[in-house]
């Protein structure tokens, strides 16, 4: 058993970690008040790598393996969580699925340019109706001749703003049992039909574009099925699994961020003489945070080591996200109460840290939705 | 023809620590790749593209920049391939030392035109050490060099200096030690981390040189500067013209400002 990072994965910690301290922390701030999207790194994104990380070389991408990935998120979130979910809905719920459930035309038609940083994707499952109770979803794919005619309303599209590519799930045959009905579509922005509404104005993750997308009429060639007819629901459970992992990542890296700060603070902040680090209260809340976080490393690392070996992942992935996500809310917190008055304020990363991490609970299958996940494992 | 590159696999200095004494404390850092020779990568591979010629970096260290962690990491900025003496106790020799085993390692190559350098290290910070490869060598030599271009049949430098600007035109091989703001260093690619691994690495040991182990051993010890100390006046700027003449009192009573100076 080994709990060493191979040579790859400690270097592409130490790019990821360049990159974010001295692209991503600058405008971290900045983004996050105009809730506006990081645009403007995109391409350095790309050139970097980071968007073609969960696809393979020949595709365009690096194959750079699940571990390189979560770290690659960690290190994003620990200085903005706007950019890790902006690389984590691009390259887990939008490439991942064409990686595994394309055929080859459309490896060829999408990946590259995803991989390259060209297009930029989306994954469009949850609708006003439909969220944790996903199967029930109403949205739908009717055939015409050797077309597809889709209608229905999306809604909380993660980089819907500025996305060219979206996987879509809609319902192709409404006498079938709930999940079994359900089928995957590439779909590309410019489609007539498709139009995205205003972005949401969010507690955190202010820097990452959240709209709704809704689709009229909107025809589609019958090459863009994602998979077989009625697969479209496993192939978005399959996808959420590995999403999770990412989730419990940025989850990860935005606890580390709020900590790195508490810990420089607590050293530097003098109170009755001296360092508050010096104090026992203050220790121990920083022994507490500590521990928290190498204990959600170790499931979020050893979920994207499964996946990476092809081995069963989705409860060890439900497990880390579920560990993770109230780890750093609970984390940040720490982090604002070791630095009292000012960690309340926006003068330290603290509190956009708290407001981070609280979608981290919520989204790509809430805290409750993963205990459900773990608790049927355990118990059939 | 090659384009050298000799970094240093040194400790990271943001991690350093300084103890009460002043002592600066190296041994919780990690290692990596000199910040200082991330620019001289980065600066070579443009040249290298430029000049179709091949990047090859040279170091000498420790053990531990023989590790393939180390070599990667190297590799993934930018180096064709790498030649490595990395052997125990190389890691504390000084500047003089190093330069003479850089030049051992330099001489093992074909057709070198330029051999780079950033122009100091993250640990030691010397400054000497590209000057000294470039004795050993008999090569030219510049420092601080800003820009560097291949004109088609020279290699045109600029540096700043403290009177102007100051162009260069070197046409031999040279040693260059390069400013900090030489580039704006870039993080290595997820695909260039992938392909590090697949390049040549060539170590290469003191006997290979025909070098003995240089008994140039160096003692480093590091303490705090006397001088002022902090007087902890906090002055009230509501009001700027009796702020300045506090700050201004407080100067003279400090013994930093005296009469006849100029306020």
């Amino acid at each position: 058993m080994s709990f060493e990072l191979t040579d790859e994965q400690l270097i592409t910690r130490d790019a990821v970690r360049q990159f974010a301290d001295s692209t991503v922390a600058p405008i971290a701030a900045e983004i996050d008040r105009d809730h506006r999207a990081p645009l403007e790194n995109l391409p350095a994104m790309a050139e970097l790598g980071l968007l073609g990380m969960t696809v393979p070389e020949e595709l365009g991408g690096s194959g750079s393996g699940t571990v390189s990935y979560v770290i690659a998120v960690e290190e994003l979130a620990r200085r903005c969580a706007s950019h890790a979910v902006i690389v984590e809905a691009h390259s887990s719920l939008c490439c991942w699925p064409i990686v595994a459930f394309g055929n080859p035309e459309q490896h060829q038609a999408y990946l590259p340019d995803l991989a390259g940083g060209a297009k930029i994707g989306a994954f469009c499952l949850t609708e006003p109706g439909a969220g944790t109770d996903a199967a029930s979803l109403t949205s739908s794919a009717r055939r015409d001749g050797d077309q597809w005619v889709l209608n229905g309303q999306k809604v909380f599209i993660t980089n819907g703003g500025f996305a060219d590519v979206f996987v879509v799930f809609a319902r192709t045959d409404p006498e079938a049992p709930s999940a079994k009905g359900i089928s995957a579509f590439i779909v590309d922005r410019q489609t007539a039909g498709l139009t995205v509404g205003d972005p949401e104005r969010k507690l955190g993750i202010r820097g990452s574009s959240t709209t709704p997308v809704s689709f009229s009429d909107l025809r589609l060639p019958a090459t863009s099925l994602l998979g077989r007819e009625g697969q479209g629901f496993a192939i978005a459970m399959r996808t959420l699994d590995g999403g999770r992992t990412g989730i419990a990542a940025q989850a990860l890296g935005i606890a580390q961020g709020a900590y790195e700060t508490a810990v420089a603070y607590a050293k530097e902040r003098i109170q009755f003489g001296r360092p508050i680090a010096n104090l026992q209260a203050i220790q121990w809340m920083i022994a507490d945070m500590a521990t928290d976080l190498e204990a959600g490393r170790l499931l979020c690392y050893q979920a994207a080591d499964l996946e990476e070996r092809h081995l069963d992942f989705a409860i060890q992935a439900s497990m880390a996200k579920l560990f993770c996500a109230p780890m750093s809310v609970r984390v940040a917190s720490s982090a604002i109460q070791v630095l009292g008055g000012v960690g309340y304020t926006e003068s330290y990363p603290v509190e956009r840290a708290y407001r981070d991490a609280k979608i981290t609970e919520i989204y790509e299958g809430t805290n409750e939705v993963q205990r459900l996940v773990i608790s049927k494992s355990q118990l059939r | 023809m090659t384009i050298a590159v000799a970094y240093k696999w040194a400790p990271e200095a943001q991690e350093a620590s300084v103890d009460a004494a002043g002592r600066v404390d190296f041994s919780r850092a990690k290692d990596k790749i000199s910040d200082y020779d991330a620019v001289a990568i980065q600066v070579g591979r443009r040249l290298a593209d430029a000049t179709g010629q091949a990047l090859v970096g040279v170091t000498v260290s420790g053990p531990q920049a023989g590790q393939p962690v180390a070599t990667k990491a190297a590799l993934a900025r930018g180096l064709d391939s790498v030649l490595v003496l990395a052997e125990e106790g190389l890691d504390r020799i000084g500047p003089s030392a190093t330069a003479s085993l850089l030049a051992g390692l330099v001489r093992q190559l074909d057709d070198v035109s330029l051999v780079l350098a950033g122009d100091s290290s993250t640990d030691v910070g010397a400054r000497m050490t590209a000057t000294l490869l470039a004795g050993r060598l008999g090569w030219a030599c510049l420092t601080d060099v800003e820009q560097l271009d291949w004109s088609g049949s020279d290699w045109s430098i600029t540096r700043t200096q403290t009177w102007g600007v100051e162009t260069f035109k070197v046409t031999g091989p040279a040693v260059l030690a390069l400013s900090p703001t030489a580039a704006a260093v870039k993080a290595p690619g997820m695909k260039d981390i992938l392909a590090a691994g697949k390049k040549p690495v060539r170590p290469v040991a003191l006997t290979d040189l025909g070098l003995e182990r240089p008994d140039q051993g160096e003692t480093r010890a590091t303490a705090r500067l006397t001088g002022p100390s902090r007087q902890g006046v906090v002055i009230d700027v509501s009001d700027p013209d009796a702020a300045a003449a506090v700050l201004v009192a407080a100067l003279r009573q400090s013994g930093l400002l005296v009469e006849g100076s100029q306020e």
